[in-house]
This record gives structure tokens, sequence and C-alpha cells, in this order.
């Protein structure tokens, strides 16, 4: 194995392939804050493209409740559990990767779901950690929780998927850093589907071949950002090209919010990947569980979003989530409104920091009604 | 081979053929033999095998590149040869407690190859899949081939025959069944049948015809030549494989054979499987 550089767990590891990053790399900021588990994603996603024989059980877009709500079953739970402890000195994780803990003969540490993990999708859907007792209020702590974990493909910068296909059958874009399987090369060994931590990819019972998010490479393509991002009604999402740290650059979103403000964090930074969603976490949750999941910079990314109100260019910049269907590239702030530009530098999107508002009176004097609140 | 692996090997043969046949095949402890005959049989059934040698070929674990198998499932495939100096058959055996030929996660169905040095020379590839321009030929057999070869349905209902679907896009009302734009639509939802992955289907034969330059780099044949078929019965596959002699083979010549067997209940796939090295192959000749 190849001595490769994980900037998210401050040190180099092994992996099967040398680092080669590609030109620029897709990346994705998800504010599991504004998500309400709609699954308008899912849809979207579903419809758009796993309609086929064999994709029937596929969701390459997900959105589970968690801490009880999997998909696959325990999908998380199986790997940390094989895991073991996961510690970390400061932004150094001090624990095994899963290329660190493959066992003899393998590439990767895995497990392999079984059909019946699928089954359930929507398993502990608004399950509540602590229940809800009779005249239980909001008094400050959140003593009871769940929040949801909206999922896609994370086209890792090391993806396991990519390293245990035996054949060499999945691809890392270089245009572009979208992780996708060759249809024409696969042969069904699943191994990807053990490999994958995230557990992203799926068998095709019908056509013998995994399969996988990809992106909606073909709306990238055209300077579009993927159907799960612009069909969400809670705005939660937000696509763009991410740098390494050392090039982040303010003006570009992603950098921003990852690099800058380190706002949002990768999902389970541990297992080695460098996994190319980002999460800005959930306020209401313990800390202990998000450290977990998100890594050592939780609280800190916490304590940035709940500024937000007081740091215009944070609150500025989510503002442009959800706000157009265009990549946005570059964005700037000028005082109260919000651009954001594509490639070329052309002005793409145009938002106010705050939207105008006009409170109506609930009496119209001039008709001698009053007003209801109907629509 | 001592004599106490010599009587294993005889037990396992015998039980094999119980209730098949009466006769039970010579053996042929260090090579297949490959007997010539003007007529190739076409089952695993008919009655030359009971006097084709047989060869009990010993699977060692694939345990040289990962993935690996770390334990051992199938301990041996039986092997017989026949030839009519242009084609050769293999009828191959081997005990296996479940018949497994359902596709699906975490699924993987029975199925065994027969290698053999794309080009006939002296020396050999490598046992491991050839390697680099020195490519061998694999000609492929698998329980989920032969079970849609058989009939079984190309259909998420014959593998899950309670499963509820709501709509397929190509099989909405304003599209004909079977007409050239239906079938276009549906091939858009099927990436891999639209690239003609070979592994994607629809399929009459349940054998596949591949070639290798080493670990990993397996590849569809340019030709599809070889067909064969599987049954499984009394606790084991018996499976007929027939293929064109490979370039260079002739009859009363020799050369190289070598076998794999995957277990699916075992989770064998790919190279997860039991294999042998290279076994001398000698090919009879007409009298």
């Amino acid at each position: 194995m190849a001595r490769v550089y994980n900037w998210q767990i401050g040190r180099e590891m092994p992996y099967w392939y040398p680092e080669h990053r590609p030109k620029r790399q897709f990346a994705a900021v998800f504010d599991t804050n504004k998500c309400i588990a709609c699954q308008t994603c899912t849809l979207a996603c579903k419809t758009t493209w796993t309609s086929g024989k064999g994709q029937e059980y596929m969701l390459w877009n997900n959105v589970e409740t968690k801490p009880y709500g999997f998909y696959p079953l325990a999908w998380d739970l199986n790997l940390l559990e094989k895991l073991g402890a996961q510690n970390w000195e400061g932004e150094r994780y001090s624990g095994r990767t899963i290329f660190e803990a493959a066992q003899p003969g393998e590439r990767v540490l895995g497990w392999r779901p079984e059909d019946i993990d699928y089954a359930n999708p929507n398993v502990g859907e608004d399950d509540c950690v602590n229940g809800v007792e009779k005249g239980a209020h909001f008094s400050g702590v959140h003593k009871s929780w769940f929040f949801y974990l909206a999922r896609i493909c994370n086209h890792c910068t090391y993806p396991a998927c990519l390293a245990s296909c035996p054949r060499g059958s999945i691809y890392k874009r270089p245009e572009d850093g979208i992780v996708l399987i060759d249809q024409g090369r696969c042969r069904g060994y699943q191994e990807c589907v053990k490999g994958c931590p995230y557990k992203k990819t799926f068998y095709n019972t019908m056509t013998g071949t995994s399969e996988k998010c990809i992106a909606c490479f073909p709306k990238i393509e055209l300077g579009m950002q993927p159907q799960c991002f612009v069909n969400c009604i809670g705005k939660i999402r937000f696509a763009g090209w991410i740098s390494k740290p050392e090039n982040a650059r303010a003006d570009n979103p992603i950098d921003f919010l990852v690099h800058v403000k380190k706002v949002a964090l990768p999902l389970f930074p541990q297992f080695g990947l460098e996994p190319n969603v980002y999460y800005i976490p959930p306020v209401n949750v313990p800390r202990e569980f998000l450290l977990q999941m998100f890594g050592p910079n939780v609280d800190a990314a916490i304590e940035t979003y709940q500024n937000a109100p007081r740091d215009k260019d944070l609150s500025g910049l989510l503002t442009l989530f959800g706000s157009t269907e265009s990549m946005v590239s570059k964005w700037k702030r000028v005082e109260e409104q919000v651009m954001g530009y594509d490639e070329g530098g052309r002005e793409i999107i145009r938002v106010p920091l705050r939207e105008p508002t006009h409170i109506r009176q609930a009496f119209d004097a001039a008709r001698g009604v009053a007003r209801t609140n109907i629509s | 081979m001592n004599v106490r692996s010599l009587a294993v090997v005889a037990t396992v043969v015998s039980a094999a053929f119980v209730g098949c046949t009466k006769t039970e095949p010579p053996l042929s402890d260090s090579e297949v033999k490959a007997v010539f005959e003007k007529t190739l049989p076409s089952t695993v059934e008919d009655r030359i095998w009971e006097r084709v040698p047989l060869h009990p070929a010993k699977l060692l674990l694939q345990d040289m590149v990962e993935p690996r198998l770390t334990q051992g499932s199938t301990s041996f495939v039986r092997v017989q040869s026949v030839t009519d100096g242009q084609k050769i058959a293999f009828r191959l055996s081997w005990s296996d407690s479940t018949l497994d030929d359902l596709p699906g996660p975490g699924r993987f169905g029975d199925a065994v190859a027969l290698q053999m040095p794309a080009a006939t020379t002296a020396d050999v590839p490598a046992p491991q899949m050839g390697e680099q321009e020195r490519p061998v030929e694999i000609t492929y057999w698998s329980a989920i081939f032969q079970a849609v070869a058989n009939g079984r349905k190309d259909d998420i209902h014959a593998i899950y025959p309670r499963a509820k679907v709501d709509h397929y896009p190509f099989e909405a009302a304003s599209l004909k069944p079977g007409s050239a734009a239906q079938q276009e639509m549906a091939k858009r939802y099927a990436p891999a049948r639209s690239l003609e992955n070979p592994m994607a289907g629809p399929r009459t034969n349940p054998v596949q015809d591949l070639l290798a330059e080493g670990p990993g780099t397996i590849r569809p044949a340019e030709k599809s030549l070889s067909n064969g078929g599987g049954k499984y019965s009394q606790g084991g596959w018996s499976v007929l494989l027939v293929r064109p002699l490979p370039n260079g083979a002739q009859p009363g010549g020799r050369t190289q054979v070598a076998f794999a067997v995957w277990e699916g209940s075992h989770q064998e796939v790919g190279s997860r499987k039991m294999r042998t090295a290279w076994i001398p192959l000698s090919l009879g000749s007409a009298k």
C-alpha cells in the first residue's frame, strides 16, 4: 500500500493507491439543522436514476433519523464496533483507519449487508433518545433528541469502494473527483459494497453489477447542482468544489465553510476516506455523539454556527443555499447583499442578507374586515 | 499422493457417482486425460463419462492476492475430459451441500471455471490468471447464469416473489410492450445492459468465455464460443463445459489446465475462490 496524506485526520495513512488528487474535487455542505426529513431529495434521486429493475431497493440518497435510523441497517454501528476505539489527539487521529485495520487477506475493514438490511429504509424515523414524557417542555437543554442525517455518496478522496475493487472497475474522475463504477467492466463481486463504510454502493440483482450515486455528473458538467440539492425544500445543501486546506480560498463557498470557518465537518473522518460531503452538525445533540460522528472540531463548529446571526459573512453565505440550480464557484458579500458567481466570474445569483418583510395589520381598516392568516 | 489420501479421493469419487451410474470411471491421478471421441457428450449424464478417466483435482485457497480466501471450502473438483480434435469437453463435479443460484446483496452463486493458456507453448503463464502479454482463456459457468438459462424470469419477482413494484417508467402505458422505443427506454434504466456488459444479461448460455492477463484483468473474449450446462443433485454440482481446443493444442499433444470453484454460501466470489495449480492435460487422438 502507498502512503498518502489525509488532512481530515491530520496525518499520513496507508491507501491502496498513491495520492493523486483530481484537478478539482466535487464537494458539498449539508446543514443538518435545517433538514426536516421530507425525503424530497430521496425521491428526486429515485425518480431520476433508480427506477430500473434491480434498483427497487436502492436509495443513492437517503435521509435517516439518528441515532436509531439506518440505511442499510446498522451501517455505521457495525463498522464502529469492528474498528474498536477511535481516539483523537487534538486534530490528529491516533486510532486506526479502515485501511489500517484491514484483516489479513482483505484490502479494507468492511462488512457485507444482506438484502434484509435494506428492507426498512425508514427504520427509527423520528425515534427520540430518552423519549418525551407527559409534561415535557424545552427549558434550554435538549433532554430528548434526534436529528436527520441526509446521505449521498461522499465521493471520497480515498474511496474504500475503489480500493476494494479487485479489478479496477471503480474510478475517480480526474476532472471533478466524482467516483463512478464502470458499468461495462463491473462483474458484481460486491467488494465495493463490503468495503464502503457509508454503504453507498449497491448491488443490482438484475444486471449483476454494483451501482452508486453519480453526483448527477451530467448536470455537474453543465454547471448545475445535483437533483437532490436543487429539490431540497429545506435548502440544506450546497454543492461546489473543495481545495486542500493549504490552498483554501475564502471566496470559494465550500472552502469558506470547511476551511475558513470550519463550520462544516466530514462524516466519520476516522474511517480515513477523506469524504467530501461536509455537515454542519446539529446543535441539539450530545457532543459525545457528535464527536464520534464528525470528529474533534464539533464544539468549535457549533459555536461558529450559533454565532452566525452576528457573522454577516457566514449567515450571508448560508443564504445562498438552495438559491440557485447553478454551481456557485465564487461568492462575495457587499454590505447586505450576497452574490454567487459561476466559474467564468459571471454573477448568477444575488440574495439579500435578510429578505424584506412587510407585516400587515390584523385589521384591514379600508375594507373594515379582520385579516385571517390563511394564505 | 500417499495411500491415505488416495483412499479419501476414492471415497469422494465413489460418493459422487452413487445413484448416478453403476460403473465407476477409472482414476487418472497425475493428469487430466482427454479421451478422443468422434462425438462429444452433450450432458453430464451421458454414459460416455463412465469410462472417461477421472482426475480428482485438489483445490487450494486463493491466498496470493487480496481479497483472499482465508478459510477453505470445497476440497476437490473431479475432472473428466473428452475431445473430438476440434473441441474439448470437461465434466466437472464437486460436493456442495447448498444450491446457491440466487443473486442479491451479500448473496453469491455457486460457480466453476477452467483456465487454459491461450497459446500452447512449452512453458505456461502464471497459474493465477496468466500474466501480461501471456493471456489465459477462461471458461466460466455460474449457477446464477444456469438458473436464468433454465428459464428463470428476468424480473425481480423471480427472486423476491412478494416484491411490490409501483411502476417502471419503461412499462408506461404509452409504450407498446416489446417495441423498439420501449426496449430503448428499458435499457436506459439498466446501464450495464446498455454497455453490453456480459454480466447483465439477458442470457441463454450459462457459460462465459473470458480472457485474463493476471489477477484483476479478466475481460470478455472477443467471441463467445463455449457452452455447457450444470445440474445440481445429491449434494453436489456436475457441470459440462465445452470449448474449442486452445490455439496450438493438437490431438495427441499436451497442454495445461487449471480450475476454480466458488461456493456461494461461503461468500466466495471473484478472487475469493478455491483453485488448482496448473494440471497437465493430455489430448487423446483418433487411433
